[in-house]
């Protein structure tokens, strides 16, 4: 399977989230899997400014050159993306959402029908599930677990996608690549 | 009362998000001595720390933004970062929020705003609430006889937290209206956006005939 890994950690200091991440992605290459780790704090995205130039002007093409090209391209090509983040105020790090954010030229603006509500029409014909790897803040409680499942759960319609998993570096790295075998 | 209105929508001056909140503003600068400070996200993006400060010092602090990939947009989250150190602090504002998106079902902004909900607990603020608002994208150029009830409710809810400091529950209920469509105003909605809005816009560009390219087509 191809996964692209998106490393949301906005501080290469925070040592333990960094180890974790890259033991999980050994194990899942000699799982046998193609691993594309893409770190989004070393490239250069610039956060979406709402113009709509991809989808109005430049068909599927954003107006800003910076690194999130690289990331369209990997998500496409991908089977899961998975993001990976520390939980920060309650939420995937900015940097992660912004990344996300960039992604939206991969949609079209057209509106459709989806299970009785709006959503934008496919641009492509197929689209990587996705996951999410979090780290915990000390704070964070089963409120804040439910808030960030149920928004990525929501952005995966919008993607025609699936959420296939929420996990915590709480369980270990090897638990959380099998886990990715089983969905 | 003194109000900070942070609008953190990217498009900063020339968003939906700026209009809708000139309306709610009319009706809050109604009652005489009434200020509103209105800071602009994008401008502080280099200097966040002036924003923070902004923050820190007011009474009542109102942030709004578009929805993007259903949550807020990146900057925002930014933003919301760069308050963690006055998570839990005494004297933080009471926090309310404008949140609006271009579906025409206002359901959409329901996930985000448990975050918000959460957000302003996390950082010890007395909550105001969130004004909901599906449908808004191109306000500028919708048919009056779509916005102007819109706006008439965001004149109401300004006026009413001009007077009172909070958000009023009722008006909020019934702006967020439609929270979902019917079967019959999906076969309505969908084609009149598509045509009205994303057409036309496409046709203005000459991108019509190029709307379904796939650029990273492998």
């Amino acid at each position: 399977m191809k996964i692209l890994i998106l490393n949301g950690n906005p501080n290469p200091d925070v040592h333990d989230f960094e180890r974790y991440l890259a033991r999980f992605t050994k194990i899942l290459e000699e799982k046998g899997h193609g691993v594309a780790l893409h770190t989004l704090r070393d490239m250069k995205i610039q956060p979406c400014s709402g113009c709509f130039n991809c989808w109005v002007k430049t068909p599927g093409l954003c107006s800003f050159k910076d690194d999130a090209d690289k990331n369209a391209r990997a998500f496409l090509a991908a089977d899961l993306v998975i993001l990976a983040s520390p939980i920060i105020m309650g939420f995937i790090s900015a940097i992660t959402k912004n990344a996300m954010d960039r992604i939206i030229p991969l949609i079209h603006p057209y509106l459709i029908e989806v299970n009785g509500e709006v959503h934008h029409m496919k641009r492509y014909d197929a689209y990587p599930r996705l996951g999410l790897l979090l780290e915990k803040e000390s704070c964070t409680d089963d409120e804040d677990m439910t808030i960030i499942h149920d928004i990525f759960k929501r952005a995966a319609i919008n993607m025609h996608s699936s959420l296939d998993f929420v996990h915590y570096t709480t369980i270990p790295a090897e638990e959380a690549a099998d886990a990715v075998d089983i969905h | 009362m003194r109000l900070t209105f942070i609008n953190g929508s990217p498009r900063g001056v020339k968003s939906n998000t700026g209009i809708l909140m000139g309306h709610f503003l009319r009706g809050f600068f109604e009652k005489d001595g009434n200020v509103c400070d209105v800071e602009y996200l994008v401008k502080h993006r280099k200097d966040p720390g002036v924003l923070v400060d902004i923050y820190k010092k007011s009474e009542f602090v109102i942030i709004g933004f578009p929805l993007y990939v259903d949550g807020m947009p990146g900057s925002v989250k930014q933003f919301f970062e760069h308050l963690a150190p006055l998570v839990g602090r005494e004297g933080n504002p009471a926090l309310g929020f404008v949140i609006q998106c271009g579906f025409p079902e206002t359901h959409h902004t329901r996930f985000v705003e448990k975050y918000v909900a959460k957000l302003a607990k996390r950082l010890n603020c007395r909550y105001l609430g969130a004004i909901l608002k599906g449908g808004c994208e191109g306000l500028a150029i919708q048919p009056p006889f779509l916005t102007e009830k819109y706006y008439e409710y965001f004149y109401q809810l300004g006026r009413a937290f001009g007077l009172e400091g909070a958000f009023d529950a009722t008006l909020c209920a019934k702006l967020a209206r439609p929270e979902h469509l019917s079967r019959e105003n999906l076969e309505q909605v969908i084609p009149f956006v598509n045509s009205a809005l994303w057409d036309m816009l496409l046709e203005q560009n000459g991108a019509k005939d190029k709307s379904f390219d796939r650029p990273y087509q492998s």
